[in-house]
């Protein structure tokens, strides 16, 4: 299990409440202190799991118009003259320009599925939005800390930034996700191009519009990782006898009469929709992770980071 | 055994396969369950080959849940009760003999039971009372019976069932139904007829029908005691206790015997195989359980083999045997007698009780008074005649003091070659003479005699005489013993009596010669017994109330009736035991009953509705098939499961009870209580409760105590530290003790409280079916030893001078700790009996029934009879005043020996 404490998911189950009421304006002062409370154990959270991930080398290996030195070069026909170094050329003859390291910082977008289905939980497991919460948030963490900038997408922390006070802006807007869908549409691939994207869902929505959004991001020349999210219920479907099962948000709902007699073609389906997303992910040049919530979130975010590190 | 008041709703029963069907066809209803996944799932097809169905264990659960409410409503009971619907009168019948004894408590209760639950006019009859002289069976309401239940006793002899019969053959009577309580013996059918013509009849009774022990005999060196059982079921063994005095007086057990049946076998033969002088002494012979009339037999003389000392002159001379004048004494003596022969000396040392000169002329005068001293102190001295004594006797001028008639010189010769007269027959025995009821043959006759000298005491002392009146034998009394003379030889010599069975008789009639057997009815004729002991219908001895004598050729008869009970009998100075039973009159099983006519067991066990139980058992059951079906829908979580199992076992948390016993414990502790103990049957706890109220009132009257309304406690549950006095009424009913309430009891015992036990049935020890329940209730208690009170126990001047103790009943004994230190002191009135106070006081008499008031202050139960019956309940108050101030004041009455001493100290 993670280091998550157990104060995380019992606050972070009182927006999910206060959200049902959420068009009461007059406790919205309520909402807002409850809001505040919760953000900062999350936060903390995220951070203290960012932490544990080792901190590499950072930096693009070539000039650019970063803050550190790089190289000196003899100064070319064209280059500005504001850009010689004079202390440096006084050693010679030549003229030298100080290079600094390209550290122009990429956008890492953000998606945490708000949809219903991402509520489900099964016995005394996390649900899995919080799961993702804790994965997206603590992954930006990292990013933020290496100076790259993070948004949420879909969200009011959809504008690029970084530092402390983005991490709070994106904690806020996590904290504040939640749609009255079953399944949540992935967000139209608008504003920064070029960036890296993830996407943190369980991928139970319709299949027809889950890839064409993909590949609408794909398309948009974002490269990016999927992480799956999964409840172990969802992976093993331990149920049997006469069962109605329905969508969190009750819009669907399949009746069984014995519900054990399904479950290869459940898990059967499945697979073949997390192979789908995988070969997906593996021509778009993404990545793909599978994570079930009884999992450690450790090693999801150890992978997370990496695959964001090979893409430089 | 088990009833249904409604047994038609059993055929709902039959509906419980429909209801299979139909649960089984039915699925449980199905869970929601939310499920993202459910969007792969769509479009899955469940295979048709497995349909759901409810799980077999809830299937069965539903199914017992309805079977137990069926049956619940078809209202089973445990143990019914016959339910008459009638309000016909009702007869209660109880045999009421002898062989109704051994479990006479168990009949009364039934009786109790039967008028308990009747409100229609009841009449109580026992079948050995006497007939009802009206032509009326005397029907009254219930209530007005049942003080008089606890009264009745068992008669010591056999129901008339066919007098009764008769009678009612004679005085038709209103339809009235029956129940007879019958003793399981002998010819029930005239009786059974007759009561069925009336009604409808039912016959309780009893599942192990009395033993019956027949008269003892003596067969060699052994006492034969026959047992007879009227059924032959089981092998059983049966302790027989055989009684007498011991050396002090004091009645003891003598022996003890077993008597076995095997499988099959109704007669048995108890063994004594005992010493010859221990035998001598028992006086009767008794069953060590279920103790009955019919299980008791008198012994008397009969059984007592005496020592016969036969003196032989020392000059004895050679003779033919046969006309050896001991000869036919010896014949007739020695099977039933110890004989022992020898000069006087040796004889006299062994102490006879007879003995026997057979034509002895006189003895020095040293041995003649030896033997007159013996004979003085109870020996019988038997003389026979012979031609020396005749010879001896022209001499004499004195009287030998060892004779009981002075004699005339020589004899005198009848029927000889040289006579006229013919020889002599013998005249019949008078009335008054021990010989009474012997009829003398017509071929004895006396040739020659010894003849007695006339006098004015002549005729007082003859006890037989020939036809002319010449005195056969005389007797005389001396001191204690007597002198027998028998005017002929003992040997064929001078009469052929000796050679007759008549002789033989005689010899019994005089004591000498024991019949080895009961009294025969030849014995018994020709005399009037009268009854001076009788037996009681448990088989007691009691002194027999005045009574008419009753002539020997009915009690000879061998019937046992109201006029003829078994007892001892007196006849001018014989005493002969009469018992209940001989082989003409053994029990059979009962038998003759009309084959409608049901016997039912005889147990009076409460009878128990089952519907409650089962109602209970139905709820369960489906209260756990609401959480199965929950469990099967998985609607189960955590909290809602204890909440259910909460819910479903009502566990209430029982605050009422705590302050139940805090407001008992503040109630002893503020005032004076008197508590009884719940014995579990209600009658006994009610007359317990009203006797307590009775004494408290009286003693609120007349003493200083006051308490307030007594308490019942429960020995197992409640706290009885704070009670200083508990009355315990003995019934079969209570449970023996646990063993935390035994030691509850023990440390209230050390610690100075009392109980008062009752066994409320006049007759304390094992033979009761109280005094065994007291036995088995006291078995874990550290109870002292104990004795019957002393006349001068501080009991019994703790208030009010008493010197008895009665109850209801009067005849039983008081039995508290022993005395351990008899010590007198100088001037004092009493003795110190025991510093300590009796921790228990045990008795018999049913004290709370003398002592119960109603709320009028009127008593409640009936106590002896008029004048004499108030003295004995205004007795039993007293006693019941000086109980509680012995309780509160403990030996402060016996510190009043020291009151001469203190004032003396103070120098007044």
């Amino acid at each position: 299990m993670s280091q998550a404490p157990q104060s995380l998911r019992a606050r972070a189950s009182a927006p999910k409440d206060l959200r049902a009421r959420a068009s009461a304006p007059k406790d919205l002062r309520a909402r807002a202190q409850a809001l505040a409370g919760a953000l900062p154990p999350l936060l903390a959270d995220a951070e203290r799991l960012a932490a544990n991930v080792a901190m590499g080398a950072h930096g693009r290996r070539r000039a650019g118009n970063g803050e550190s030195f790089w190289q000196y070069r003899h100064a070319m026909p064209g280059d500005s003259l504001a850009s010689i170094d004079w202390r440096r050329s006084a050693q010679g003859d030549a003229l030298f320009i100080r290079e600094r390291e390209w550290e122009a910082s990429q956008t890492v977008g953000f998606w945490v599925d708000p949809s219903k289905a991402m509520d489900y939980f099964s016995g005394k497991l996390e649900p899995k939005s919080q799961r993702a919460k804790l994965l997206a948030l603590a992954c930006a963490s990292l990013l933020s800390r290496a100076g790259e900038r993070v948004s949420l997408l879909a969200s009011p922390a959809a504008r690029p930034g970084f530092g402390q006070s983005k991490l709070h802006q994106m904690a806020l807007a996590l904290a504040g996700l939640g749609s009255d869908s079953d399944y949540g549409p992935l967000p139209h691939p608008h504003g920064v191009r070029g960036g890296h994207r993830l996407f943190f869902s369980d991928f139970m929505g319709d299949e027809s519009t889950i890839f064409p959004a993909l590949s609408a991001h794909a398309e948009a020349g974002n490269d990016g990782a999927i992480i799956h999210i999964l409840d172990p219920s969802e992976l093993s479907f331990p149920y049997d006898g006469r069962i109605i099962f329905e969508s969190m948000g009750g819009l669907v709902d399949f009746e069984t009469r014995r519900a054990k007699a399904l479950r290869d073609e459940y898990l059967a389906r499945l697979d073949t929709r997390s192979e789908r997303l995988k070969t997906w992910a593996h021509r778009a040049g993404w990545h793909y992770l599978r994570h079930s919530t009884d999992t450690a979130p450790k090693a999801a975010l150890l992978w997370l980071f990496n695959s964001l590190g090979a893409g430089r | 055994m088990i009833g249904f008041l409604s047994p038609a709703i059993l055929l709902g029963l039959l509906a419980l396969p429909l209801l299979w069907w139909l649960l089984r066809a039915v699925p449980p209803a199905p869970s929601r369950r939310r499920f993202p996944g459910v969007q792969l799932l769509l479009g899955l097809k469940d295979p048709e080959s497995t349909p759901d169905h409810t799980p077999w264990w809830l299937l069965l659960l539903r199914l017992t849940a309805l079977a137990a409410a069926i049956i619940a409503f078809a209202e089973p009971v445990l143990n019914p009760r016959a339910k008459t619907v009638s309000d016909a009168r009702l007869l209660v019948l109880l045999d009421g003999g002898w062989a109704s004894a051994p479990d006479w408590q168990a009949r009364l209760s039934k009786v109790e039971a039967i008028l308990a639950s009747s409100t229609r006019p009841v009449a109580l009859r026992l079948l050995t009372a006497p007939l009802p002289a009206e032509g009326d069976l005397g029907f009254a309401a219930a209530s007005d019976l049942m003080p008089i239940v606890q009264s009745l006793t068992p008669a010591p002899y056999t129901p008339d069932r066919a007098a009764f019969a008769d009678w009612l053959v004679q005085n038709p009577q209103e339809p009235f139904q029956t129940i007879w309580l019958s003793d399981g013996m002998n010819d029930a059918g005239p009786l059974a007829k007759a009561l069925q013509k009336q009604g409808a009849l039912s016959v309780v009774s009893s599942p192990s029908p009395a033993l019956s022990l027949l008269p003892a005999r003596i067969e060699g060196e052994q006492l034969l005691v026959p047992v007879h059982r009227v059924d032959s079921v089981g092998a059983i063994s049966v302790p027989l206790l055989a009684i007498g005095p011991a050396p002090d007086g004091v009645e003891q057990v003598l022996w003890r015997s077993d008597a076995r049946f095997t499988a099959g076998e109704t007669d048995t033969l108890a063994i004594f195989d005992m010493p010859f002088e221990l035998r001598n002494r028992i006086t009767r012979i008794a069953l060590g359980t279920g103790a009955s009339a019919g299980g008791v037999v008198l012994a008397d003389s009969g059984l007592i083999r005496r020592k016969v000392a036969l003196y032989t002159p020392r000059d004895s001379q050679e003779g033919p045997q046969l006309v050896d004048p001991l000869f036919y004494l010896k014949k007739a003596l020695e099977p039933s007698s110890q004989v022992i022969r020898g000069t006087l000396d040796e004889l006299l040392l062994a102490v006879p009780d007879v003995l026997i000169l057979a034509d002895v002329t006189s003895l020095p005068d040293d041995e003649t008074t030896r033997v007159l001293d013996w004979v003085e102190a109870g020996g019988t001295l038997l003389r026979f005649a012979g031609p020396r004594l005749a010879s001896a006797s022209r001499d004499i001028a004195t009287v030998d003091p060892l004779l009981p008639v002075q004699l005339r010189a020589g004899g005198r010769q009848l029927g000889g070659a040289m006579t006229w007269a013919t020889p002599k027959r013998l005249r019949p025995f008078g009335n008054d003479s021990p010989f009474a009821g012997l009829v003398p043959p017509d071929d004895v006759e006396v040739f020659a005699q010894v003849l007695a000298q006339p006098g004015p005491d002549l005729a007082g002392k003859v006890m037989a005489a020939l036809e002319d009146g010449t005195p056969l034998v005389t007797a005389t009394r001396h001191g204690q013993g007597r002198i027998v003379l028998f005017h002929v030889t003992a040997n064929a010599e001078w009469s052929n009596l000796p050679l007759s069975g008549l002789f033989v008789d005689m010899l019994t009639r005089l004591s000498v010669s024991a019949r080895g057997g009961a009294a025969a009815a030849d014995e018994l004729a020709g005399q009037n017994w009268l009854l001076v002991r009788a037996l009681d219908g448990f088989g007691n001895l009691v002194d027999a109330a005045p009574a008419q004598a009753v002539s020997g050729e009915v009690l000879g008869k061998g019937e046992r009736n109201a006029t003829t009970p078994p007892g001892y009998y007196q006849s001018n100075e014989r005493e002969v035991a009469v018992n209940l039973l001989s082989e003409e009159t053994l029990p059979m099983a009962l038998y003759g009953l009309p084959a409608n006519v049901v016997v039912e067991g005889f147990d009076t066990r409460p009878e128990t509705p089952l519907k409650p139980l089962l109602l209970l058992l139905a709820f369960a059951l489906l209260a756990l098939d609401i959480m199965a079906s929950l469990f099967i829908s998985g609607r189960l979580r955590g909290g809602a499961q204890v909440a259910l199992v909460g819910l479903m076992l009502g566990i209430a948390p029982q605050a009422d009870a705590q302050e139940t016993t805090d407001a008992r414990a503040l109630l002893a502790a503020n005032n004076t209580v008197l508590a009884y103990v719940l014995t579990g049957d209600s009658r006994t706890d009610e007359i317990s409760r009203a006797g307590l109220y009775g004494l408290s009132r009286t003693l609120f009257e007349r003493t200083s105590i006051e308490p307030v309304d007594p308490i019942s406690v429960d020995i197992e549950r409640d706290d009885i530290s704070l009670i200083p006095f508990l009355y315990w009424p003995v019934s079969d009913l209570q449970t023996t003790l646990s063993p935390q309430a035994a030691g509850k009891v023990n440390s209230y015992l050390r610690n100075g409280g009392m109980i008062l036990f009752d066994t409320r049935d006049a007759q304390l020890g094992a033979g009761s079916i109280n005094g065994a329940a007291l036995q088995r209730l006291t078995a874990q208690l550290e109870i002292p030893p104990l004795s019957p009170i002393e006349p001068d126990h501080v009991l019994g001047r703790s208030f009010y001078l008493l010197e008895v103790f009665p109850g209801r009943w009067n005849k039983g004994e008081l039995w508290v700790e022993a005395p351990s230190n008899l010590t007198t002191t100088e001037g004092a009135p009493f003795r110190n009996l025991n510093d300590g106070v009796t921790p228990v006081v045990i008795g018999s008499n049913d004290f709370a029934s003398a002592w119960a008031l109603n709320e009028n202050g009127r008593p409640m139960y009936p106590v002896g009879t008029g004048t004499r019956g108030d003295r004995q309940r205004e007795l039993a108050k007293r006693f019941g005043v000086n109980l509680i101030m012995y309780v509160m004041t403990g030996n402060y009455k016996s510190d009043q020996v020291h009151i001469p001493a203190l004032l003396e100290r103070l120098g007044q």
